[in-house]
This record gives C-alpha cells, structure tokens and sequence, in this order.
C-alpha cells in the first residue's frame, strides 16, 4: 500500500478529482440560475444531461459528427428545450405561492425522461470511442487525458461565458436582478416569465454542455441522471447557491472529495462521505463556502 | 348524522375487502395481490401523509425507513433474535418499526432543527443515500449488495399477506387519523401553515415535528417488513431505492395530500394504473408515472381529492 502513496499519485488524484469535478460545476450553474429565479430545484438537470449526452452519442454512431462538434448543436438545442419546458409545463405553476407544485413537476419530468431513455436505449451503460478517446498527455510524468483536459477548458469558459452574460447583457441583469427580488423586478416592467424562461434555456444549455462532457468521458445509462442531479445539488451546497463561479468551484470540491475518498477508503464509500459533507454543510453553513453572508435588513 | 356518514362508505369498502377473496380464486388471481400492493401503498402512503401532508416536511428519506424495517425484520428472522417464530410474528413487525422509528429520533433533531423547507427535503435524500451506503457496504451482516435470503419454502399461501396488509393499512390510517384530530394534530397543521406563528403560541416545534416524523418512520418501517417478508429476498436494489420515496409522494399528491383520503384514493388509483400499465405495456409504468405527477400537478394540483370536494 505504502509504496504506491507517492506524490504522484496524489497528484494524479488531485487532477482527476478536478478535470471530473467541473462536470458537476457546469450542472450545478444550471441548477444555481434556475434556483435564482424560480425557487425550485430543478431536479430532472441530471435525467436532461443524460438525454445530451444520449444525443451526443447517437449523433456520433449515426452520423459520425465529432462531439466536440456536435456541442454547438447540443447547447442550441438545449436553449429551445429550457424554454420549452418551461413554457410547456412550469410556466403556471411559477406563479404559484407552493413551491412543491413546481418541484413535483420536476420530479415527474424526471421520471418521464429516465424512463422513456431506458424503453428506448435500454439501461446498457454507453460511451463514445473517438480516436481521441484513449490519448493522454504526459507533463512531468503525470498523466492527463485528453478528454478530461477538453471537459475543463469546455467548463472554463462555459463558465465565464455565463458570467458576462449575466453581468454584461439586459436579460443576464433582469435574471440576476430577478434572484435577489421577483416583485422589484416585475414592478420595473419585466416580464418574469420571460427572465424565469431565459434562467431555464440557459440552465438547460448547460445540461447540454455537461451532457457532451459526460459523454466524451465516461460510460453511461439513463439512471446515472439522478446521481448526476444529486451531485450538482452538493456541488451547489458547497459552493453557495447564486454564485456562478461558487458553484464550478462547489463542483470542483466535490470532485476532490470524491477522488480522495474512494481512494483513500474505497470506491463505494465515496458517495456517503459526500452525502455526509452535504449534511455537514446544510447544517452548519448552509450559505456555503464561496459565498459572503448578508444578513438583509 | 355527519360521522355515520363517514363511517358507512369506508365500513363497507372494508367489508367488500374481507370477503373478496372468497369469491375469486385467490392464490392465482392477479386481483388479490394487486390489492396487496395497494395496501403496502397505504402504509407508506400515510406515513409520508403525516410527515409532508400534515406537518408539512417535506420528506425525501422514506426509502431509507421503509428499508430498515425490511433488514431488521430479515436480520432478526435470520439471526434469530426474538426467538418467537417470525413468519408474519407480530414482535418482529413491531421492532421493524420501532428500528426506523429510533433512527428517525435520532437524525431528525439535527435535521429538523437545523433545516427547514427545501434544505430538509435535501438533507433527508442525503441521509437515505447515507443509509444506503451502509447497508450495501456492510459486509456479511447485510448480505452487501446481494442482501439477505429468508427461507422462501416458508411461502404456502397469498392469505396471510393480504390480511396482514388490510391489517397494517387499516393500522396506519387509523394512526394518522387519530393523531390528527387530536391536539397533537393542531399542533402539526399549526406548524405546516405557519411555524414561527406555531412557536409563538407556545408549540414546541422540534418535539413534534420529531414526533410526526418519526411516526411517519415507524409506519413505513411496518411497510418494509411486509414488504420484506412478501419478497424473501432483501437487498438494497430492491428495498432501498428511491421509488419507495417516490410511490408515496405520488399516491399522496394523486390524491390529495393533507386528507385522510387522499392517500386511499391515490393508492387506488397507482394501483390501477400500475397493474394496467404492467399487463399491456411491460416497463412503460415509471413513464407513465412521470406522465400522471406533470398532469396530475399542473391540472389539478389539490389532487383527486379535490375533485371530489368541488362538488
């Protein structure tokens, strides 16, 4: 045991903790915006990155388009999806004073996605095999796959990308602006539904970001959504909710986390010591880590 | 002249369900043990009822005590605990309840008096996931991810199964009604509708949501041993997953969550639906599941219940 707990190794684990780690950031941003305007957890994020991810892989094995490719058709088409499902189905529930109204939705639509993968693609796991699927990159020893490394600039600049969206442009305003007070920003002549159905599209969309990402790396099957969600939400949880970069940065955590504990303590113990940090954090800082306290008046 | 009226219909749907398996063929009708089904739906039906639909804590850890009492009813039959014969042996049900019951005491006052709304929703699926953990990783004594065999030649009739169930349906109907119209349930609503109101008249609201939610444990743990003993093999694909969270949610929200009824009527109707969706499209079920949350929410979000009370 002793001889391989080099440095290497560690660092190894540390790279691959946060390569893996910025595909929970870019669902829990998601996750984060959606919260911001509509109060919900948007729980069918996980079953919505897995249908991407599903799209990503048939666009490869029909039509041989290269993932990477695909991404801009992906993120496009993930736009029209936000906005269709709210339009679709939360756009009266919004309104409602009862937040469990919207979250059952979620829960539902869920559901529907999860299985209507499994009726249609059954539940063998998937993954894409591109030639670059197995090419590493050797720096000083330690490796770094390729897809890995594309997954976190991917997730760099989606985030970035979010974040002057949400500074520089009117609606990116009227959404932030819409996370700190619906009323205010209704009383100033902004339609929410129209904030509530951008924070969707641009939630949705990067499902599809994450959904290419998870596709190029890692095996899956239509249950993996709901662990995926239940992972953001941590991400989200560490990071503070309403801070982009908090969340990529909650992801990035939790991807630490979990390459050390299955190391360190076994492959399945993992996830209890994320559920178990979860708690710890709900409990006792439940403004997470990357966001400053303010107490409103 | 009020209560007769309330007592009738249920004493005769009660009576119908007695006498039902005289008339058809029970060992080999798909009836009788859809029915079953159904009464399993009712115990954890209720006990989410009382827990989300009463107090208004929104629940996402039932499958972690619905699994709990199936292991403890498989562990304690296996290792022979209570030495009291555990083929439906009413002591080892009732520590099958007792067991979740003490773990929902014991997580619930750091849960319940930190958390409030979404985060407690969040904090209980952590939780459950916590448990699941456990058990898959807890080596020969849960039996890992295999789980634990009871002795299935024990099996010789569905009977059992169905009177119990009645039984223990009945049981938690009559809990959570009971609970309700006491002072105890004043309390519950009090705290759903508005909890710093609740504590500003005086309502101790840790103890009682504590209480509501562990009473919600007990009754699903009394769902798992059934279930458990109705399955002979427990193992955490089978009794840990998350659809015994969801099932209740939706039969509670189907039906009207909050009312007494509501989970009866919801029970019913997934029963059905299940049964139907089961005979004619195999696997489509938790589909069709998905389909009727988004329908039944955005359409009438009172639930059946609703319905029946608009006119």
């Amino acid at each position: 045991m002793l001889e391989i707990l080099n440095l290497n190794v560690i660092i190894q684990l540390l790279i691959n903790g946060i390569l893996f780690g910025t595909m929970y950031g870019i669902a829990a941003i998601g996750l984060s915006l959606i919260f911001g305007t509509m109060r919900i957890m948007f729980l069918a994020q996980g079953s919505m990155i897995i249908l991407f991810a599903y799209i990503c892989y048939w666009l490869f094995a029909l039509l041989g388009l290269d993932p990477y490719i695909s991404l801009f058709l992906i993120v496009l088409l993930g736009l029209f999806f936000g906005a269709g499902i709210y339009k679709g189905l939360f756009k009266g529930a919004a309104a409602e004073e009862d937040k469990n109204i919207s979250l059952l939705i979620a829960v539902g639509l869920m559901f529907l996605i999860e299985n209507l993968m499994t009726v249609f693609w059954t539940a063998n796991p998937r993954s894409i095999s591109t030639g670059y699927t197995s090419l590493v990159f050797r720096p000083v020893g330690i490796g770094i796959p390729f897809t890995r490394l594309m997954g976190f600039i991917l997730a760099i600049v989606t985030t970035a990308g979010v974040i002057l969206f949400l500074k520089k442009t009117f609606i990116g305003i009227a959404v932030r602006a819409a996370a700190e007070d619906m009323e205010a920003v209704t009383l100033l002549g902004i339609n929410p539904h129209k904030v509530n159905s951008v924070a969707f599209a641009v939630g949705t969309g990067l499902a599809g970001v994450a959904g290419v990402e998870l596709a190029t790396i890692y095996p899956f099957d239509p249950f993996f959504g709901f662990i995926f969600v239940l992972k953001a939400v941590i991400a989200l949880a560490i990071g503070g909710m309403g801070s982009v970069f908090g969340a990529l940065m909650g992801g990035i955590i939790l991807g630490l986390l979990e390459s050390l504990a299955s190391f360190f303590i076994g492959g399945g113990w993992a996830d209890a010591v994320s559920y178990g940090v979860f708690l710890l954090i709900l409990m006792f800082k439940p403004e997470g880590l990357f966001v400053r306290s303010v107490k409103k008046a | 002249m009020k209560l007769s009226k309330h007592i009738i219909l249920p004493a005769f749907a009660l009576i119908a369900l007695v006498l039902l398996p005289f008339f058809v063929n029970a060992e080999r009708s798909y009836l009788i043990s859809s029915i079953f089904l159904c009464f399993c739906y009712i115990i954890i039906g209720q006990a989410w009822n009382l827990v989300a639909g009463y107090t208004g804590q929104i629940s996402l850890g039932q499958h972690a005590f619905f699994g709990l009492g199936a292991y403890t009813t498989a562990l304690i039959w296996l290792h022979d605990v209570t030495k009291t014969g555990y083929y439906f042996d009413p002591v080892t049900m009732f520590l099958s309840g007792l067991v979740p019951a003490i773990i929902a005491v014991i997580v619930g006052i750091p849960l319940l008096s930190r958390l409030k709304g979404d985060y407690f929703a969040l904090g209980t699926l952590g939780m459950g996931e916590i448990i699941k953990v456990i058990f898959v990783k807890g080596g020969s004594f849960t039996g890992a991810s295999d789980g634990l065999h009871l002795p299935s030649g024990i099996y010789s009739s569905i009977m059992p199964y169905y009177w119990t169930g009645m039984l223990l349906a009945l049981f938690a109907t009559l809990v959570v009604y009971f609970m309700i119209r006491s002072h105890t349930g004043l309390a519950l609503k009090a705290i759903r509708e508005d909890e710093t109101a609740a504590a500003a008249r005086g309502i101790n609201v840790l103890k009682f949501k504590v209480l509501a939610f562990s009473v919600g444990a007990f009754l699903a743990g009394l769902g798992g041993s059934l279930y458990g003993i109705y399955l002979f093999h427990i193992n955490p694909e089978s009794v840990l997953k998350l659809d015994w969270t969801l099932y209740p949610i939706l039969l509670c929200v189907i039906g009207g969550a909050g009312t007494i009824a509501g989970p009866l009527l919801g029970a019913v109707f997934i029963s059905i639906v299940f049964s139907v969706a089961d005979i004619y499209f195999v696997q489509m079920h938790p589909v069709i599941a998905g389909i009727l949350i988004i329908v039944v929410m955005k359409f009438m979000p009172k639930g059946l219940i609703g319905l029946i009370q608009k006119k």
